[in-house]
């Protein structure tokens, strides 16, 4: 495009939408990190049960990691759900701010954009053929490894999706090499693989391993029987102390490769504090019960992560001159406030929801305590005022802005 | 403006119409089913009856696993298929809606986390907190309903919006409540077909198995006349004028309309004698119901897609992504204008200029003029999107071509062959209503036509070698 003195900076620029964003960009982009925190926690998480009740299965010995097994085999499906509906979020904000990002890398590798919910229909379907249907003798055993291949799979494609869109210099070459418009959309232009190790396969292993020491805490609660619950336990720490220093040394060769490519190698120190942090909680966990303190660490760090991509996203678009900072914006109030009160409503109905689920395997026979009763009625109650509301403002819109 | 990306085997346009069909299979199912559901459920804390607790249980199950996560999967699938098939129309529908997609996002984790509290705490809760989850489902699944069809109705009606720019107006546009009427009362025909499905899959004799059958028969019969009656008093009138003129053209095809009167009919049938005769009620016939139905539903879905053809926001931006009329109350300049003027090429990202392109014989049907290279990325650019261009997107399975609306063919259609017949047809083409004048230059346009005039010579032998078989 320099022919005609359109540089990269320019067409980035040109790309974005040109109605601008609806509210200030970098509070959208505040919301991408932060959503995509529990994307990437509930897809590892289905990814690293989805392994473990292979192994289970697979191993004929021991009888306590096939009762686990049979639980993670309930867990991947469950988790992956949420890992999907968690994706969305991100998935609207990213679109918001980083448009000419995201359609581009979308349509330059179009047929994995479109295969990819196929694939993880697929995985999703077989996760929970094989929950349903598979068996201590192995058998069905494979519809979980085809599951966990194609999940991987998909992990896959949005890495290279990510890949593509942080490299705009590439565009132009992947669109047409050697001058001619390749329109198939079929090849994987850009990928990472410590960055990808370090993103999916790992952070599997570490979610597991904070699961499994939350499973241990919530069910010794309801007087489950103990030396099963100090087992899973362990094995959670165990894969920590694992896994966690590979992390940081995948989190320093990611760090490496694409910290010199976009002018960011400073990143190697929170990754590799991140994974050395994360290798000494493990340690110190012996012999402790810490079931929501690990998650809650462990989400803490995955927002770290979550930070380095976007530093690093930030980094390379930098260096063209794209800046969130200045992409240009009007206040949409109209649509801000249905937002913020769907907010309200929505969190209300997820907190009771969860605490119902929480509250039902936390005791034998299952107790919902009179509080989150009276949260359920209310929070229903504001989900029904919800739609006179939604009337409300369409009337407004129909009388009032006409 | 972005890459394009053409399709592989079949064109980009029918990777969306694929997963839209199955998107609005099971996410009007998922409504419907939540509503049946709490009726039953209801009635089993009401009347204190276990047995209705098994029917529950056995639905929830088949709800999680297919319907809920599967219609997040290709709700977000249709994403997929739009961004990559036309990035601009989606990118115009986000920035002016994200925020009425993030209210959505919350109800699609109130459904998604609800139907997990809703299948794992049978028989771990009570029934009131029960029945609350019950109650969720059915609200939260109405509001994700809600919130799309202002989204849904924008494009085809922006309303307001054209003058003010305020998302409010183009989200309660004029087809805004009609469609939401019409929604409301064949939401009672779905929840009907699928209440009869269930119900005559219980035994004969089965607790009020009849009375449950022609209850929903009835409701369902009622919501069809309801249904109809707000389409033709209400939705009608606020088509606009240009959508009666795609109404009968040739961009709607062909078998749509009597797949959709069929529908009609043979469901309003199906709801009778389920109605008089609720002891004959079979599983199949209850199928057999849906399935018509289903065509019924997804023939007036695209119908209704189709309607704001040549446009992807009607009077905003066109199907080859570009804005071409001003919109003053967002600083919106007609980006159509200026590219008559500089031409096409080398005048947007990713459409190169003239210089940059290349010629490989590959992709320009033997030809290895320049021109006809120049050709390809004018195709690309301004018609790819509703056509296929190339032989990349026309593959043809047991004989049956799976072309969309490929260039080739229409134009054998009326014989016109020489690079001048066709550019001189390319000047006229805004003279349908399906279609937009061409943008660019006038040699840019006889360079289309060059590219035009070798794909239809390509597939010419082809297709009357298949006549002569
Ligand atoms: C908005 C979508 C759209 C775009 C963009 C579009 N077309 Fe069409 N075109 C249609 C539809 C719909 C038909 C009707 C198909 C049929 O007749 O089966 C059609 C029909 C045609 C026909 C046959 C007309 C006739 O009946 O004689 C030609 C020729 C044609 N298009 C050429 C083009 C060219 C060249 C371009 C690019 C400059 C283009 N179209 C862009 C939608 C589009
Ligand atoms: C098996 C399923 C999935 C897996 C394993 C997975 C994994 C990942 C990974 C590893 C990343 C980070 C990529 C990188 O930084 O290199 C990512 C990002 C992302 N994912 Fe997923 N994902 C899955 C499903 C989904 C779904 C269904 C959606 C959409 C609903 C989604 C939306 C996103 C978004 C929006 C991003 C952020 C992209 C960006 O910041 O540019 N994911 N995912």
């Amino acid at each position: 495009m320099t022919e005609q003195g359109l540089t990269i900076g320019d067409m980035l620029k040109m790309m974005r939408d040109p109605l601008g964003a609806p509210f200030f960009p970098p509070a959208l982009q505040a919301l991408l990190v932060a959503t995509w925190v529990l994307h990437i926690f509930f897809v590892t998480l289905a990814l690293g049960a989805s392994l473990f009740s292979i192994y289970a299965f697979w191993q004929q010995r021991d009888e306590r990691a096939r009762q686990l097994g049979r639980l993670s085999a309930r867990l991947t499906p469950n988790a992956l759900g949420l890992g999907i509906v968690t994706g969305i979020a991100p998935l609207l904000f990213v679109q918001t701010i980083y448009d000419p990002l995201w359609y581009t890398a979308n349509a330059l590798t179009g047929f994995w954009s479109v295969s990819f919910i196929f694939v993880v229909m697929g995985g999703y379907s077989l996760a929970y053929f094989f929950y349903l249907k598979g068996s201590q003798d192995r058998r069905l055993l494979f519809t979980a490894v085809i599951s966990f291949v194609l999940l991987f799979f998909a992990g896959w494609i949005m890495h290279v999706l990510h890949g593509v869109s942080i490299r705009p210099e590439g565009w132009m070459t992947w669109y047409m090499p050697d001058g001619v418009i390749d329109t198939r959309g079929v090849t994987f232009h850009a990928y990472n693989i410590p960055r990808l190790l370090f993103l999916l396969p790992l952070q599997a292993g570490l979610s597991l391993a904070v699961v499994l020491q939350f499973s241990a805490w919530y069910l010794r609660r309801r007087g489950d029987e103990p030396a099963f619950l100090d087992w899973v336990a362990e094995l959670g720490r165990r894969l920590g102390v694992i896994v966690s220093p590979l992390y940081a040394l995948a989190g320093l060769g990611w760090a490496l490769t694409e910290g010199p490519e976009f002018g960011v190698t400073l990143v190697a120190l929170p990754l590799v504090a991140l994974g050395a942090g994360l290798s000494g909680y493990f340690l110190w966990l012996k012999g402790k019960q810490h079931g929501p303190q690990a998650v809650l660490i462990w989400l803490a760090g995955l927002l770290v992560v979550a930070i380095v991509r976007e530093v690093i996203r930030v980094a390379s678009l930098a260096r063209f001159g794209y800046s969130v900072a200045n992409y240009p914006y009007t206040i949409d109030w109209g649509s801000v406030i249905v937002f913020a009160v769907t907010t309200v409503v929505g969190l209300a109905i997820i907190t009771y929801l969860a605490l119902v689920i929480y509250q039902a395997y936390a005791t034998r026979e299952g107790h919902i305590s009179p509080r989150v009763e009276r949260l359920g009625k209310v929070a229903v109650g504001m989900l029904g005022a919800w739609f006179g509301f939604f009337l409300l403002v369409g009337l407004y819109t129909l009388i009032v802005l006409n | 403006m972005y890459p394009f990306w053409e399709g592989v085997l079949i064109h980009s346009t029918l990777y969306v119409a694929i997963t839209s069909a199955f998107h609005v299979l099971v996410s009007h199912l998922t409504v419907a089913a939540a509503w049946f559901n709490l009726y039953i459920e209801r009635r089993a804390v009401m009347e204190n009856r276990e047995e209705l607790y098994q029917y529950l249980k056995r639905s929830a199950l088949g709800l999680l696993v297919f319907a809920y996560v599967f219609g997040a999967l290709a709700g977000v699938g249709i994403w997929q298929t739009t961004t990559a098939a036309n990035p601009r129309g989606i990118s115009t529908l986000i920035h002016n809606f994200v925020f009425f997609w993030g209210a959505e996002w919350y109800m699609f984790l109130i459904d998604v986390i609800g139907i997990i509290a809703y299948y794992y705490t049978f028989g771990r809760v009570s029934k009131q907190t029960h029945l609350r989850l019950a109650w969720i489902l059915a609200l939260g699944s109405t509001g994700t309903l809600s919130i799309i069809v202002g989204i849904l109705s924008f494009k085809l009606t922006p309303g307001l919006w054209l003058q003010t720019g305020n998302s409010l107006n183009g989200f309660f546009n004029p087809t805004f409540w009609p469609q939401i009427g019409l929604r409301f009362f064949f939401m009672f025909v779905i929840t009907a077909a699928w209440a009869l499905f269930v119900a005559a899959g219980l035994p004969k004799g089965f607790f009020e198995r009849a009375k449950i059958i022609r209850y929903g028969a009835g409701i369902g019969i009622l919501g069809l006349i309801g249904g109809v009656l707000t389409w033709l008093l209400i939705y009608q009138p606020a088509l606009p004028q240009h959508a009666w003129a795609i109404l009968p053209s040739r961009a709607i095809p062909q078998p749509t309309f009597p797949i959709i009167y069929f529908g009609l009919i043979a469901t309003a049938a199906g709801l009778l004698f389920a109605f008089l005769a609720p002891d004959r009620q079979r599983r199949v016939f209850a199928l057999g119901a849906m399935v018509v139905m289903y065509g019924a539903i997804f023939g007036a879905e695209r119908t209704r897609e189709v309607l704001r053809k040549p446009d992807v926001i009607a009077g905003y931006i066109s199907s080859n992504q570009l804005v071409f009329n001003d919109l003053p109350a967002r600083n919106v300049s007609s980006e159509e204008q200026r590219l008559n003027e500089t031409g096409m090429l080398g005048s947007l990202p990713f459409v190169p200029a003239a210089s940059q392109i290349a010629v490989n014989p590959r992709m320009t049907f033997g030809s290895s003029d320049p021109e006809v290279a120049v050709g390809r990325v004018i195709a690309i650019q301004q018609c790819g999107s509703c056509h296929s261009i190339s032989p990349q997107t026309e593959l043809s399975v047991a004989g049956v071509a799976l072309d969309l609306r490929s260039q080739a063919k229409l134009l054998q259609m009326r014989n016109l062959s020489t690079v001048d017949e066709i550019d001189a047809y390319l000047g006229g083409i805004q003279g349908f209503p399906y279609m937009h004048p061409f943008v660019g230059t006038l040699e840019e346009r006889r360079a289309l036509a060059k590219y035009l005039a070798e794909f239809t010579q390509l597939s010419a032998p082809q297709t009357a070698a298949q006549a002569g078989k």
